[in-house]
C-alpha cells in the first residue's frame, strides 16, 4: 500500500468522521431517552394525582434504603425455601408387571 | 519396572526411525506389495506431511489452552480456540473433504458460520438477552462514555495504516480497540478474513488482561478526590421505557449506520425479548443454550482456520502490538471524558471519572475494574451499576463503528 497524501488524508477524513457520527448517534440517544424519561415521569405523576395522591408525598428512597429493602426480602423469600414439613416418607410405588425377565419365558425351559 | 520403560521407549523409538526409511525404501511393486501399501498408508498419515510450522501451532493451541485452564483468561473462548488450533494444524492429505478449506468438509461447513459473520450476530443475540440497559436509560448521560471509548478504534485504525496494513485489514485490527469480540470478528470476516486468527486471539487475550491494562491507567488519570466521588443512586426504571428503549435504539442506530444490521438487530431483538417479559423462554434460550452453542463451534472453527503460513508473520506482531495500544487509548480517552463532563456538571451529579474505563465493551469485566478501584478508595463506593451504563453503550458504540467501517471500506 502506498502511503500518499491523498491516501492519508482520507484516512484521517474517514476516522474523524466515524468517531463523529458514533458521538452524534449516542448523544441523540441520550436525548431521546431524556426526553421519554421525563414524559415517563410526568405521567406517572400526574397519575398519582389522578389518584388523589399529594406531589410531597412522593419520597425517592436513598440506595442504601433500597439496598437495605433488598435485602430483607432477599433473606424473607430465601426463608421461605427451607421450612419443610420435617416429615420424611418413602412413597412405596407398586411394580407392575413386566415378563422382560420372567424365567417362564426363558429358552432352558424347552430342556426341562 | 522403570528398566521396562526404559526398554519399551526404546523399542518404540527405533521402529519409529526405522519404520520410515524402509517403507521409503525403493521396492519393485509385484515383488513387496505388502511393504508398497504400508507406504502408501505412512504417506498419508500426519507424520509423513509434518513439517515445522505446524509443531509451532500446536504449541501455540497448548498455550491457549494453558492459559484458559490455569490462569482462567476467557476460558469459554480461547479452550475452544487453543483445541482448534491443535485440530488445524495436524497436516492431512488433501482430497477426502476434511480440512476445513475444503468445500463440503464438516469443518469447512461450520466456518461458514465465521466466513459468512452470522455467529457473531447470534452471539448479539444471546449479548442482547443478558444485557439490562436499565443503568444507561436512568442516566443517559453514561452513554457519552461509551462513544469517547470508540476512539480507540479509530486511532488504532489510523496506526494500522501507518504501519502499513491496507485501509480494510486496518480496519479490522482497529476494531480490536472496542474488545467486542463478536465486532470484530464480524469485521474482519468481511474485510480481512486471512487475520482472523491473529485478531480473534489478540481481542480474547486483552479481554482477559483488562484488569492488569485498566487499574495502571485508572490510578494515573485520577485524583484521590476524583475516586471517591459518590454518584447519584439510578433511579427505577419502568418496563415500558426499558421496552421502548431497543426499539426507538435499533431504528436510530440502524438508519445511521445500516451496515451493522445484522448486529445492531440481533442485539436489540434479544434485549427486546428479555425485557417484553412475554418471551421469557426465549430470552433464556438465547443468552445460555444458543449462545454457548455458538461460542464453541465459532472458536472450535476459527481455530481451526488458524494456518501457521498466516498466523507466524510480522503482521501478527503488529496487530498484537496495536491492540494493546487500542485498549490503552480506549481506557484513557474514557476516562479524560468523564473527567471533561464533570466540568459541566453540578455538584451531587458528578461522574467519578473510575467509570470512564468501562466504556470499552469489555462486558462485564471493565465495569467489574471501576468497582473493585472504587471499593479500593471508599468501602462504600458501589460503582457497578454505574458502570454497566458505558460499557453497555460501548457495545453499541463499537456495533455501530463496525457498520461504519464496513460501509468506509468495502
Amino acid at each position: 500500500m502506498l502511503l500518499t497524501a491523498n491516501n492519508w488524508s482520507r484516512m484521517l477524513i474517514n476516522s474523524l468522521i466515524g468517531i463523529l457520527v458514533i458521538l452524534v448517534v449516542l448523544v441523540i440517544l441520550v436525548l431521546l431517552s431524556e426526553l421519554i424519561q421525563n414524559i415517563m415521569i410526568q405521567s406517572s405523576k400526574r397519575k398519582m394525582i389522578k389518584e388523589g395522591k399529594n406531589e410531597a408525598e412522593i419520597v425517592e428512597l436513598s440506595a442504601d434504603d433500597v439496598a437495605a429493602i433488598s435485602m430483607a426480602l432477599h433473606l424473607y423469600l430465601d426463608d421461605l425455601h427451607d421450612q419443610e414439613s420435617n416429615v420424611i416418607t418413602i412413597k412405596r410405588i407398586e411394580r407392575r408387571y413386566s415378563p422382560w425377565n420372567s424365567k417362564i419365558y426363558g429358552l432352558n425351559n424347552l430342556y426341562r | 519396572m522403570k528398566k521396562f520403560n526404559i526398554k519399551t521407549g526404546l523399542l518404540f523409538l527405533s521402529m519409529a526411525l526405522i519404520l520410515p526409511a524402509i517403507l521409503q525404501a525403493q521396492t519393485p511393486a509385484n515383488d513387496l506389495s505388502v511393504l508398497n501399501g504400508l507406504q502408501y498408508f505412512w504417506i498419508k498419515t500426519g507424520f509423513a506431511n509434518f513439517q515445522f510450522n505446524n509443531l509451532i501451532m500446536i504449541a501455540v493451541g497448548i498455550v491457549c489452552i494453558y492459559l484458559s485452564i490455569a490462569k482462567k483468561w476467557e476460558p469459554r473462548f480461547l479452550l475452544p480456540i487453543g483445541f482448534g488450533i491443535i485440530v488445524g494444524n495436524i497436516p492431512f492429505t488433501p482430497g477426502f473433504q476434511i480440512g476445513i478449506n475444503e468445500p463440503g468438509s464438516v469443518l469447512n461447513m461450520l466456518y461458514n458460520g465465521v466466513s459468512s459473520a452470522w455467529y457473531p450476530s447470534l452471539l448479539f443475540l444471546g449479548i442482547g438477552a443478558m444485557t439490562d440497559f436499565s443503568a444507561l436509560i436512568s442516566n443517559p448521560k453514561l452513554m457519552l462514555l461509551g462513544a469517547a471509548a470508540q476512539l480507540g478504534i479509530f486511532v488504532t485504525f489510523i496506526g494500522a495504516y501507518a504501519l502499513g496494513f491496507t485501509p480494510a485489514e486496518s480496519g479490522s485490527v482497529g476494531m480490536i480497540g472496542g474488545i467486542n469480540g463478536p465486532a470484530a470478528i464480524f469485521l474482519t470476516a468481511k474485510l480481512a478474513p486471512h487475520l482472523m486468527g491473529a485478531v480473534v486471539i489478540s481481542v480474547y487475550s486483552y479481554m482477559a488482561l483488562v484488569r492488569v491494562i485498566q487499574r495502571p491507567i485508572l490510578k494515573f488519570l485520577t485524583t484521590k478526590n476524583e475516586r471517591v466521588i459518590h454518584m447519584k443512586a439510578p433511579r427505577q426504571v419502568s418496563r415500558i421505557e426499558k421496552i421502548i428503549f431497543p426499539v426507538l435504539g435499533f431504528l436510530l442506530t440502524s438508519l445511521i449506520a445500516p451496515a451493522a444490521l445484522p448486529l445492531l438487530g440481533m442485539l436489540f431483538l434479544g434485549n427486546l425479548l428479555k425485557e417484553s417479559g412475554v418471551t421469557e423462554k426465549l430470552a433464556d434460550t438465547a443468552r445460555s443454550a444458543l449462545i454457548n452453542t455458538v461460542i464453541v463451534l465459532m472458536g472450535f472453527t476459527i481455530g481451526a482456520s488458524i494456518e501457521a503460513d498466516r498466523f507466524l508473520t510480522l503482521n501478527s506482531v503488529k496487530i498484537f502490538i496495536l491492540g494493546a495500544l487500542s485498549i490503552v487509548i480506549a481506557t484513557a480517552t474514557g476516562i479524560l471524558f468523564a473527567k471533561l463532563m464533570n466540568l459541566f456538571l453540578k455538584d451531587g451529579n458528578k461522574i467519578n471519572p473510575l467509570i470512564g474505563s468501562a466504556g470499552v465493551a469489555a462486558i462485564p469485566l471493565s465495569a467489574k475494574v471501576s468497582q473493585e478501584m472504587g471499593l479500593k478508595y471508599d468501602k462504600n463506593n458501589y460503582l457497578l451499576k454505574h458502570a454497566m451504563g458505558p460499557t453497555v453503550a460501548g457495545i453499541i458504540g463499537s456495533a455501530v463503528a463496525a457498520g461504519l467501517l464496513l460501509g468506509m471500506l468495502s
